[in-house]
Parts: C-alpha cells; sequence; structure tokens
C-alpha cells in the first residue's frame, strides 16, 4: 500500500476492485486542514474519468505496471504517437497525458516511459528533469543574478513556467516535471 | 420518516471542534427536522458549553440532540442515513464495516476545517472513493457560493439587530453576565490564544484618549492577561482598572450568550473557527487570532481571509486592517497597528456589517449539507 500523497500521476491505484489511472494530482496542506490530495482518475476498464481527494495518508493500493521506453514521434489528430526501438507505436490522445502535456512538442528527444495496464498502453511518463527551450519572456526587471527572482516566460507549446529573472528568450533551461518548476538554465539538448 | 444523522466530533484541543459540531448538530434538529447523534470522545469538554448536560452519561437527549459518548471500546450501532466525520476524524472500524454494510445506502462526509484559500472550491463537494466500495464526500465551508457555507441559524441576523437596536436589552445582559457598562467606554470583547503581543495593545488602550472598556470571557489568553497587569492570580468577575482601561473577567459562556456579547461589544477579538464566525455575523470590526501551525501555514490562512474580507474598504483602510491582523498573530507592533485603525474606525464598522449582509446572503452550512444530501439522494 502506498498513501495518497505517494501516488503519483500515471500510476495506477486498485480502488474498490477497478483499476485507476491517476492522470493528475495536486498536494494541498493549509492551517488545521488535513493535507489532502486532489486528483484526476480515469477508470482503464470503463475510460469514465472523475475527480476525487484524499487525505494526504490515505491508503491507496498500487498496481505494479509494465514500463517501455518510447520517444515521442508525431501528432496525428486527435493522438500523439510514441515509438519504441523496435518501431512499435503507441497512440494515445491529449487526455491520456493531461500530466506530460505542457511539456510535448515537436521534435522532443526525451526518452519517455510508455505505461501499459494488461497489455494496453495508458499514459507516458517524462523523466524526472527535461530541457525546453523559452520562446517568449521579458526582459530582466531588476538585473538579478540570484536566481531568486522569477519571472513568467513561454515554450514553444505555450507553457508557461516561471523562470529566473536573468533568463532570456532562446535560452534552454532545466525543468522538473514533477513540480512543473525551473531548475536551472542548460545547455541545447545535441 | 426523518433521516437520522451521526456527527462524529473528537475533541482535539480547545472548544472550537465541539462548538462547531454542536452548533450544527442543534441547527440541523430545529431548522430541518432531522434526527441527529452527535459522538463526542470528550464529554466534559462538551459540558463546558453545555452546562445542563452530565458527562458521565453515555447517552442524553439536550436540545432535542442525542448527545452520546464517543468510547474508546466502541459498541455496535446502526449507522445513520448521513454520517458527518468532523475535521477528518477517524471513524470507528467496526462503524465503517457497518456503514459498507448497510442496506440502504449512507452518505458519509468529511466536514472540513473553514478557509479563504482558493483551493477550497475545487475540492468541496468531492468523493474520495474508498477501498470497501463507499464514498466519502468532502465537505469545506466557506464564504463563497462554490463552498459550503457557514454556520448560520435561522433569523440570526434578525434577532441580531432587534438585540443592537435595543440599549435596553444590551444593558440588561451585560448586567446579568456581571458587567456594570462604563459610561462612554467602546466595548471590546477578548476570546484569543495565549498572546504576547496583548501587553503592547492594552497599554495603547490604557494611554488613549477613549475610555475602553474589555471583556474577557476565561480561557487561554489570561494567562497573558495576568502577565501585563502581575498581581494577584485571575478569577471570574475580577475587574482591573489601568488609566482608560478597565477590564473584566468573565466566565466561561454557553454559545448562544456569547453571541449576545459579540452583538454587544464594539469591537470582538476571536479565536479559531466557531467565535471568528460568531463575530462575523455581530457585524461588528473583528480582530482573528488564527490558530498557530508549524511552518506558519496559518498566515498563507491568514492572508486568504484577508485578501477577501478588506475588498470594498479604502487602500488605508485596507492597509490599517491587514497591519493589525498580521501585528496580532505575529507579535508585532499592535499598539501603533490599532491607533491607525482607529482612523478608520467608522469605515471599519460599516464594513463589518456589509460583510455580514453579503455573506449571509449565501446558503448556510447546515442547509448546504441537507442539500448536498438530497441531491445524493
Amino acid at each position: 500500500m502506498k498513501t495518497a500523497q505517494e501516488m503519483k500521476p500515471n500510476s495506477v491505484a486498485l480502488i474498490d476492485g477497478q483499476p485507476w489511472l491517476i492522470q493528475k494530482a495536486e498536494f494541498t496542506k493549509s492551517g488545521r486542514n488535513s493535507a489532502i490530495v486532489k486528483m484526476k482518475l480515469k477508470n482503464l476498464l470503463s475510460g469514465s474519468s472523475t475527480e476525487t481527494v484524499y487525505k494526504a495518508d490515505d491508503k491507496l493500493e498500487p498496481v505494479i505496471l509494465d514500463r517501455v521506453d518510447v520517444t515521442y514521434s508525431y501528432y496525428s489528430e486527435p493522438n500523439y504517437v510514441f515509438m519504441d526501438n523496435e518501431f512499435n507505436q503507441y497512440e494515445l490522445n491529449k487526455d491520456d497525458l493531461e500530466s506530460v502535456m505542457p511539456y510535448i512538442v515537436d521534435g522532443m528527444t526525451d526518452v519517455c516511459e510508455a505505461v501499459f495496464f494488461e497489455g494496453k498502453v495508458v499514459s507516458v511518463d517524462l523523466p524526472t528533469t527535461i530541457v525546453r527551450q523559452i520562446t517568449y519572456t521579458e526582459g530582466s526587471a531588476r538585473g538579478d543574478t540570484s536566481g531568486k527572482v522569477m519571472k513568467p516566460a513561454k515554450l514553444s507549446n505555450g507553457t508557461e513556467v516561471k523562470v529566473a529573472d536573468f533568463c532570456n528568450i532562446d535560452d534552454w533551461i532545466e525543468i522538473d516535471t514533477r513540480t512543473g518548476e525551473y531548475k536551472s538554465r542548460a545547455k541545447a539538448p545535441v | 420518516m426523518r433521516a437520522t444523522w451521526d456527527i462524529f466530533c473528537s475533541v482535539v484541543d480547545n472548544y472550537g471542534d465541539i462548538g462547531v459540531t454542536w452548533r450544527l448538530a442543534r441547527q440541523l434538529v430545529a431548522e430541518h427536522g432531522l434526527a441527529v447523534r452527535l459522538w463526542v470522545d470528550d464529554p466534559a469538554a462538551f459540558v463546558h458549553l453545555c452546562p445542563q448536560a452530565d458527562s458521565r452519561l453515555l447517552r442524553q437527549e439536550q436540545q432535542g440532540v442525542e448527545v452520546c459518548a464517543w468510547a474508546a471500546d466502541w459498541h455496535a450501532v446502526e449507522p445513520a442515513d448521513v454520517v458527518i466525520e468532523a475535521f477528518a476524524c477517524e471513524l470507528p472500524a467496526v462503524y465503517i464495516a457497518a456503514m459498507a454494510g448497510r442496506e440502504q445506502k449512507v452518505l458519509w462526509l468529511n466536514l472540513e476545517y473553514l478557509s479563504a484559500e482558493d483551493w477550497v472550491e475545487g475540492c468541496h463537494g468531492l468523493p474520495s472513493m474508498q477501498s470497501n466500495g463507499l464514498s466519502k464526500f468532502f465537505f469545506f465551508p466557506g464564504f463563497t457560493s462554490g463552498s459550503g457555507g457557514l454556520l448560520r441559524e435561522r433569523g440570526l441576523l434578525t434577532q441580531r439587530r432587534a438585540f443592537q437596536a435595543d440599549e435596553g436589552a444590551r444593558e440588561d445582559f451585560l448586567r446579568r453576565l456581571g458587567v456594570e457598562p462604563v459610561a462612554g467606554a467602546l466595548l471590546i470583547s477578548l476570546f484569543a490564544y495565549e498572546n504576547a503581543a496583548l501587553g503592547r495593545w492594552l497599554q495603547v488602550l490604557a494611554a488613549g484618549p477613549q475610555r475602553v472598556q474589555l471583556l474577557v470571557p476565561e480561557g487561554r489568553i489570561l494567562s497573558s492577561l495576568q502577565d501585563w497587569l502581575g498581581g494577584p492570580a485571575l478569577q471570574v468577575g475580577d475587574t482591573r482598572q489601568r488609566g482608560q482601561l478597565h477590564i473584566q473577567v468573565l466566565p466561561f459562556i454557553p454559545q448562544d450568550q456569547y453571541d449576545r456579547l459579540l452583538w454587544s461589544c464594539d469591537f470582538n477579538a476571536v479565536r479559531g473557527e466557531d467565535s471568528f464566525i460568531r463575530a462575523q455575523w455581530a457585524g461588528r470590526p473583528l480582530l482573528w487570532h488564527i490558530y498557530e501551525q508549524a511552518d506558519h501555514a496559518h498566515l498563507e490562512k491568514l492572508d486568504a481571509f484577508l485578501a477577501f474580507y478588506k475588498e470594498g474598504l479604502s487602500a488605508d483602510a485596507q492597509v490599517a486592517l491587514v497591519a493589525l491582523w498580521h501585528a496580532w498573530n505575529s507579535n508585532g507592533p499592535i499598539g501603533e497597528c490599532w491607533t491607525q485603525l482607529l482612523k478608520s474606525w467608522p469605515e471599519q464598522t460599516t464594513h463589518a456589517e456589509d460583510w455580514c449582509l453579503e455573506r449571509a446572503s449565501q446558503a448556510d452550512l447546515a442547509e448546504a449539507l441537507v442539500q448536498f444530501y438530497l441531491n445524493w439522494l
């Protein structure tokens, strides 16, 4: 068993005999309220989706899933197509990829993991750290070099990320895909 | 047949948890005709709020509510149609199993603490699917129509307005409490946790241009008051005077009387959750001492409320209000902040009433719970 807080997006929990894919998980803790995790779940048998909330320490039964390394190939409406190193293709729609959609860009070379439940691909996990290029951000407001002052920046797919004030347009940055947070500036991928 | 409701309350500390659940239970009975059992794991705390109750009884009826001792050795009972676990308390495992096995489905609710934070609306009313086939719904009280609302009895504001309009009723009430109103004084009630900032506030009140009468119901703030006053230990009924400041210690009073105390005062310092809400229904300026949490998690909650509450005040009045509340909750310069707040006093007073009326236009918590049940059916 794992706590709700330990269950991450793209993992599957068995709840009352039904397999539920966690498409999104948001942790909240405030004041005296119990820490909670709000989740978007998809039933892997019926395909229905639901929003749910758990106390962070509620216990859930994780399902062990098969995983295969894949890379993103192309978009063929309405599906995003991923390929493994044996050229098998796996198609997933936007809803299946909810937690990673902000980081899907054309030409990305990240080695991802396709997640399978009973032989069927159900989602894709990105690496913990990815490198993306800033396509737009305002200039540095205060000339800050500490990295503590943040400002909004856009990626090529329109995703907005808070980056250090010293970052510029065309800079490459590292992003933590678990939190969506900027980590540092990076070199352009080769 | 009346729907049956079970409310479970685990008293963590103080009287906030039992205060809210006792108030809710009474309202569900009085206004919605429901059969309510209130399970309390600390009957002595309940007796503090309901002095006519007997803490030795396993079951007793008080104001139409069946109040039951929630003992460690749980005896099986038939679960109610609606089950509320207040503030995420853990229900007895046997009781949960009985809920799962009940022929007629049970609505299981987790009633959470009050918060004005943005995320509340997104989580309010969501189910939490359990491994036993039950769903538990998270119910969040709050200040917006997207939340579960606030506890407010039917006719409360009408009663309050009538009381406040009748100077004789106010004086009678205060005299029954043993309080002799000080002519021309600003009347303040003080209910708070221990607070190191208190002395600095009282210093300013004592040296101020206006007489102030400070009424302090028995509670944790007394130790801070004692520190400032010095001298013999304070007892209920004691009065002290320092300059313009007249202080009186009151007994811990039942909820209905406490409402009238809030209605009687020009300014109310309150704490936690129940008295915080009641002070808002009093329509008078207030000061909230929020329950302190590790890592200052409570300050976010405080600011979320302030961001909402201060809307409609002028810029100067907003600054004064926020500064006062921060000073009170962070051991800041509350004396200076109080002096600043007084400059916008008429505006703060009008705003408190406007805020009250705006909140009262929303469904109250008990009504929202009943409606949630009807929709669920």
